[in-house]
């Protein structure tokens, strides 16, 4: 089973992404922050531990994160590639 | 192509995943998958009709019903729905009430299933 979750928080949800141990992330509402936002220059640590990365464009616009500040592993998609992406990479999705 | 179902519990007025949840039911539809959507806990009360539409909040009347013109299936938790004070004859029209086994069936014959806790 190849399982997407959808991280939709910044802060409180990598213990659980551990646990549930996803094939791949898609980043949407404040999870956008984790393709784009460094800490003490370093980038998330979520983009090093998944190899299917994707984050919601509508959601980085409404947040002022300009696309081409993404981390190079992680690719844009809006609505219509999120549908595409829920269908064709993963057989189960999550919500966190 | 398949059939998604999407569990939404969020509630409605200025919140991003109830927001998500018909985005994401109406790029699903558009691309040619059946869609239902159930709406549990706080997000039943985006079910009432006569919605003011503030120009700096979500409301969910307009879009919930272009959706069903789309033909989007919404089903409503009818016990979280009364709690809440939603009555049926108050509410929009074409949005299905029933109970827990509506969505239980809509999941069992889903190719994809997305449940969106609530707050």
């Amino acid at each position: 089973m190849k399982l997407g979750v959808f991280v939709s928080d910044f802060e409180l949800t990598n213990d659980t992404l551990d646990r549930v141990g996803p094939d791949g992330v898609i980043l949407v509402a404040n999870g956008v922050y984790h393709a784009s936002l460094k800490t003490d220059g370093k980038a998330s640590p979520l983009l090093s531990k998944y190899s299917s990365l994707y984050v919601l464009s509508e959601d980085l616009e409404t947040r002022g994160i300009d696309a081409a500040t993404v981390d190079s592993k992680v690719k844009v998609v809006d609505y219509s590639g999120l549908v595409d992406v829920i269908f064709n990479e993963f057989e189960k999705i999550a919500w966190l | 192509m398949g059939k998604l179902t999407i569990g939404c519990f969020p509630g409605l007025v200025g919140n991003m995943s109830y927001d998500f949840a018909l985005k994401l039911a109406e790029a699903a539809k558009d691309k040619g998958h059946d869609v239902d959507v159930w709406f549990s806990g706080n997000a039943t009360g985006s079910i009432a009709a006569g919605q003011k539409h503030l120009k700096d909040y979500s409301t969910a009347e307009q879009h919930l019903t272009r959706l069903m013109e789309k033909g989007v299936k919404f089903c409503t938790c009818e016990a979280c729905s009364v709690a809440r004070g939603v009555k049926k004859d108050s509410s929009i029209e074409g949005v299905i009430w029933n109970a827990m086994h509506w969505y239980l069936g809509s999941i069992h014959g889903a190719d994809r299933v997305l449940q969106i806790g609530g707050e």
